[in-house]
């Protein structure tokens, strides 16, 4: 990326969940996890988090799989992206009409990470008029990042950085990326398999990392790390069990990495990389230093 | 008027020296001022001490007030005098203890042993903790009353404390800009209810809950956020019941000649506002 060229990719936009039970995610998402409910469409439901016209979907399995969506800049920077993927040997396809109506976007490139996880490349994603107004007030601002399982490090480190995304920090092999200001929008976890380690979705501040601590022990709802602060990005993190496996994290206060560039810094592997402040992730090898 | 400058010290009997002192320097992260036969000298911050174990009997407890000079703790003895206290005036030996200058002593309407001191000694060298819990200094204490109306008109007619804000009719009462030094707590007896330590930053609340959590120190409330004070807190029982606080963030009133007390009505939210619940410790009981 040229200094004076905007970015290629500029936000982490959607998720989209192939969910074994549907209504029982759903239902997860509005009244625990507490994202605004907004429209059910081909079978699919979907969920708002903010300003954008959905965030989060879930669908039954039969209309799709599961993938996030990355926003471009702009539909020449989807040529760009397409080219350099190919290049590199990443298979991706373009986005049908359906395809693109179904993720609420112009157009889309639908490509595969080097671990085979699915990576929407979206442009022109839709906004809604309308503000958002969840169901209950857990303080959410934003869908701010994922967490991605790796089998194929490598790889997927290339993948990410055909797209422009650079490493700010390691934690052993745990792989923390930014593709704006902020210390990272999506961290790479070595895993046994792929897919989608966690949404995490920004609060306004800490009390609501708190009050969503204490909403989760009261209705026992697992939570399966947290709260805690991550040292390397000094964001405060609570992660919570949801459908299917699928962690839904509530964040705040990810630092920024600052117009100056600095080398990547490696942490150790060991849990106070992963929790300054002394939480565990329960069974989850990927959060607690078990995944070598 | 009785003009309390500051909350100097607390004093408390315990029958084991030796666990008292353990868990003031590996738990609650204190500094071994001065270690005697029979008493244990502890600080927190700049001054000699903040909090001194005695050998003895743990319903032993005593808080010490910080007022100007010897005049205005002479007139301090004559008015609780005039008012039917018991006012013992300290001798050079139990000065000496106490690192102050001169002192008296008396019991407040309820039978808490309150002491008023005068020039409490300072330290020369900064305070050095013994673990990192981020603790910048002892800051207030929880006091038991039997009739909190009646205690509120004592330390707001005849000291100069002034109400913050109450939750029911339990009043968090300040002597300086500090929103409270003094809380009142409904209780069948006389006693100290807890002792407050201010820590650096919310991290620190939180990290002690982990660090205390894995020792296995009971937590008994938080971590939570008082929506009275502002301040984000954890309660945790040390030796001999007593319990003690961490909190960070209490808010300052600003314009004292302006400043009314809010009124809270009492339930949970009003003593957290993060939805955290009482363990194995009693709330100010409205009644």
């Amino acid at each position: 990326m040229k200094p004076d060229s905007h970015p290629l990719v500029v936000s982490v936009c959607y998720i989209r969940l192939s969910a074994r039970e549907l209504q029982a995610s759903a239902r997860f998402a509005a009244d625990i996890f507490g994202l605004q409910r907004v429209a059910e469409q081909n079978g699919e439901i979907a969920f708002r988090s903010d300003n954008r016209f959905r965030t989060v979907s879930f669908s039954n399995g039969a209309s799709g799989g599961s993938s996030i969506g990355i926003e471009v800049w702009d539909e020449p920077a989807l040529d760009e992206i397409e080219k350099r993927l190919n290049k590199s040997g990443f298979a991706s396809s373009r986005a049908s009409a359906s395809d693109c109506e179904r993720r609420y976007v112009q157009a889309a490139l639908l490509a595969k990470d080097g671990s085979g996880n699915s990576v929407d490349l979206v442009a022109r994603p839709t906004q809604s008029g309308r503000r958002y107004f969840p169901s209950r007030d857990a303080g959410i601002t934003q869908l701010h990042g994922v967490g991605m399982q790796s089998t194929d490090l490598e790889r997927d480190l290339q993948f990410w950085k055909e797209l422009g995304a650079e490493v700010s920090d390691w934690v052993g092999d745990i792989a923390y990326l930014r593709i704006d200001r902020l210390h990272h929008r999506i961290a790479l976890y070595p895993a046994k398999q792929r897919g989608l380690l966690y949404a995490a979705f920004e609060v306004e501040t800490l009390d609501n990392i708190m009050q969503n601590s204490y909403f989760m022990q009261e209705r026992q709802i697992k939570i399966v790390q947290g709260p805690g602060r991550q040292p390397c990005s000094k964001q405060i993190f609570l992660h919570v069990e949801g459908p299917d496996g699928i962690i839904f994290s509530y964040v705040n206060g990810m630092s920024e990495m600052g117009p100056g560039h600095r080398p990547a810094r490696q942490f150790p592997l060991v849990l106070e990389s992963l929790c300054e402040w002394g939480s565990e992730a329960k069974d989850v090898p990927e959060l607690s230093a078990g995944v070598s | 008027m009785i003009e309390l400058k500051d909350v100097s010290y607390v004093r408390l009997g315990t029958p084991d020296m030796a666990s008292a002192e353990s868990f003031a320097t590996s738990c609650l992260g204190l500094q071994v001022a001065e270690r005697g036969k029979k008493a244990l000298y502890l600080r927190s911050d700049d001054r000699q001490h903040t909090l001194c174990y005695t050998e003895g009997d743990p319903s032993n407890q005593t808080v010490g007030f910080e007022v100007e000079d010897e005049d205005c703790l002479q007139q301090a003895a004559a008015t609780l005098e005039r008012l039917g206290h018991c006012v013992q005036g300290g001798s050079a030996d139990d000065a000496a203890r106490r690192k102050v200058r001169a002192f008296i002593a008396f019991e407040d309407p309820s039978g808490n042993h309150i002491e008023l001191v005068v020039r409490p000694e300072r330290s020369g060298r900064r305070f050095f903790a013994s673990r990192d819990a981020g603790i910048t200094g002892f800051s207030h204490i929880g006091l038991n009353s039997t009739d909190p109306a009646r205690d509120e008109k004592f330390w707001t007619e005849v000291c100069n404390a002034r109400v913050s804000d109450r939750i029911g009719d339990i009043p968090l009462m300040r002597v300086n800009a500090i929103h409270h030094t003094i809380a009142l707590v409904r209780a069948p007896h006389a006693g100290i209810q807890h002792v407050n330590h201010q820590v650096q930053t919310s991290d620190d609340v939180l990290r002690s809950f982990y660090f205390l959590s894995e020792r296995r120190v009971p937590i008994v409330f938080g971590p939570g956020r008082h929506p009275t004070s502002g301040a984000r807190f954890l309660y945790f029982k040390g030796p001999d019941g007593m319990v003690f606080e961490y909190s960070v963030g209490v808010n300052e009133i600003e314009d004292e000649a302006t400043h009314r007390p809010r009124q809270f009505g009492f339930e949970p939210t009003s003593f957290c506002m993060w939805g955290s619940k009482p363990a194995g410790m009693a709330l100010p009981n409205d009644q």
